[in-house]
């Protein structure tokens, strides 16, 4: 039992599971979807128990202050990386100009079985954006309004995008690089009943050549739609996409007839009339939410700090340079500096 | 482009210092004795004098286009010339005894420096998720992991190189093997370190840039694995009794997989590491 708990916290065990670490981390390139998660969890726990052990009953280790600080720092690496796959949530959600937060419009939806976030909490309106393109379709910075409530429950304007997220209740949102245009339709069916929303074109300017999509009213046939659009967009040039400044020309095309209209313009289809309301846009963000990333980085940081500590005793303590001597002993020269 | 005459000067002054080096190790008749040249500081001063036209070359470019060296090919291999030429410099300059290991780290810079006049010299445009401080922070310590990484593959080469007679009077004024191997092993140390940093800041930056800290894209598992192989041969130097050459082996292959890491891998995959439309 003994033997066994020594070879567990020897560092050929540590080989052991670095090596089969690096089998998963290999089959684990460039994120192919099919390779599973156990791969990577295997080593990472058997690394976990050999880090614990070591910390325990190696000497070599828990007598130097600064091993001890770095073995220390890592296993909590691998302690909080676990917590945070239990507890973490990642989703999606597009909204139009004007829509609030809604969790139930949240797709791609990934988390962990202990996520207990308020997803609740989370309220902003979107309000549109602009994004900077330079030659070539090259994007550039994404501003994104949003309407935020603040402590007095007043909207406040904030400004987020890219790598400047929305932090809120432990949630980190995110734009993308997926947003476009959406026409606001309202559809009066022949009974009176009246239905408003939006149709979300493909992401723009990516799929610029296909603003394309279809909506079934409900009675009616499908109704398929394209979007002709003015928005200055130019390859070879600096350009700003701005979708409250861009003309859209909604072509409706319904059993076989094509018929263009303009913002404010109506069409009687089979089981009611459709009104083209105003050409707005749609931003698709990205939701994550992990509690550990704060202590996860002071772990990462206290591991390299650990590291530092060692290497300053060691180095001092056997100054390699300090005594040493050309090969050729027939040579004499200044020995430089410790190190 | 304005800065390319400054960059053909720079490589010219790294050339020149690669030569100096060589022709100190040719031996040259004196009277009856042969004698080796020793100019060790014309090499230091060709060496800086690469590294200043450098700094001109890349200083140049960032005024032109706005952004530093960061986007491309072209822009990595000139800023990794400046980044190993300054750090290995600055080894030579305080580490006398270690100076004729540049007969191994010059002709390794000189692989970029071929490269680099073999690719076509393009600009490149700053993709949003580069206007994030942390970039700096991931872009600097990996840069000086790698140029760690250079100076222990330069002292893992003299251990090679020294097994044949013919290359032995090269290192002749280098310490011993074992004192060239523990050096050695000392910088892959400090080298690890800051692989280690490297990787927090661009975990930290990924987190800002694409909303998570790991993907497993290609560029961040193969540094993964470069930092595995490193903590690995760190591992199994205190574990085996690993032969100084087989070390020497270890040493090098890590920095050919942290080269191709670097080189390879971002210009490989599609990943998440370049910017979207």
């Amino acid at each position: 039992m003994r033997r066994g708990l020594r070879w567990l916290a020897s560092t050929r065990f540590t080989l052991v599971g670095m090596a089969l670490l690096g089998v998963g981390a290999a089959l684990s390139y460039d994120n192919p979807v099919t390779t599973p998660v156990w791969v990577l969890v295997i080593p990472l726990l058997l690394l976990a128990i050999n880090l614990l052990l070591a910390i325990i009953s190696n000497p070599a280790i828990n007598r130097r202050a600064g091993l001890l600080i770095f073995h220390i720092g890592l296993l909590s690496v691998v302690v909080l990386v676990a917590i945070g796959r239990l507890t973490f949530m990642e989703a999606h959600i597009e909204l139009v100009d004007g829509a609030a937060f809604d969790r139930d419009a949240l797709f791609d939806v990934r988390q962990g079985p202990w996520h207990s976030g308020d997803l609740e909490a989370i309220r902003f309106i979107q309000q549109g954006f602009s994004i900077n393109y330079r030659p070539g379709m090259k994007r550039g910075l994404t501003y994104n309004q949003l309407l935020l409530a603040d402590a007095d429950n007043r909207l406040q304007p904030v400004v987020i995008g890219d790598d400047r997220p929305l932090l809120l209740n432990g949630y980190r949102i995110y734009t993308t690089s997926n947003k476009g245009f959406a026409p606001r339709l309202t559809w009066v069916a022949d009974d009176g009943v009246r239905i408003s929303g939006s149709v979300n074109m493909p992401s723009y300017p990516l799929l610029y050549f296909r603003q394309a999509n279809e909506w079934t009213p409900p009675g009616g046939d499908v109704i398929k739609f394209w979007l002709q659009l003015d928005t200055g967009l130019n390859e070879d040039a600096n350009w700003v996409l701005e979708p409250n400044k861009a003309n859209g020309t909604l072509v409706v095309n319904e059993s076989g007839r094509r018929v263009e209209l303009l913002p404010g313009e109506s069409l009687a289809l089979k089981g009611g009339t459709l009104h083209y309301d105003q050409l707005s846009s749609w931003m698709g963000f990205k939701l994550f939410y992990d509690p550990t990333l704060p202590w996860l980085f002071i772990s990462a940081i206290l591991t390299v700090l650990g590291l530092f500590i060692h290497y300053g005793q060691k180095f001092s303590a056997e100054p390699l340079l300090l005594n040493a001597k050309a090969d050729d002993k027939s040579l004499s020269f200044s020995p430089g500096k410790t190190v | 482009m304005d800065e390319l005459p400054w960059l053909y000067a720079a490589l010219s002054a790294y050339g020149l210092a690669t030569v100096v080096a060589f022709y100190d190790v040719m031996p040259i008749r004196s009277g009856r004795v042969a004698r080796h040249a020793d100019n060790e500081r014309l090499v230091f001063s060709l060496l800086l004098t690469g590294v200043l036209l450098l700094v001109v070359t890349l200083t140049e470019r960032w005024l032109r286009l706005g952004h530093g060296p960061f986007v491309n090919l072209f822009e990595l291999l000139m800023s990794q010339l400046f980044s190993l030429g300054v750090i290995y410099m600055l080894v030579y300059w305080r580490l006398p005894i270690m100076r004729r290991s540049a007969l191994v780290a010059l002709p390794m810079l000189w692989v970029l420096g071929v490269w680099v006049l073999a690719i076509e010299p393009k600009d490149s445009v700053l993709p949003p998720t580069y206007h994030n401080d942390w970039l700096w922070a991931h872009i600097g310590f990996g840069k000086i992991f790698l140029s760690f990484c250079l100076i222990g593959s330069s002292l893992a080469g003299v251990l090679l190189l020294r097994r044949w007679s013919a290359f032995q009077s090269w290192f002749r004024t280098m310490p011993s093997d074992t004192v060239v191997d523990g050096l050695a092993w000392r910088f892959m140390l400090v080298a690890f370190a800051f692989h280690t940093l490297m990787l927090i800041a661009g975990a930290v930056w990924a987190q800002d840039a694409w909303g998570r800290y790991w993907a497993w894209d290609a560029l961040e598992t193969s540094s993964f694995l470069n930092w595995l192989l490193l903590g690995a041969a760190l591992h199994a130097r205190v574990s085996y009794k690993v032969p100084l050459r087989v070390g020497a082996v270890l040493i090098l292959a890590i920095f050919i997989f942290a080269f191709f890491t670097y080189f390879g891998a971002p210009f490989y995959s599609e990943a998440a590491h370049k910017g979207v439309i």
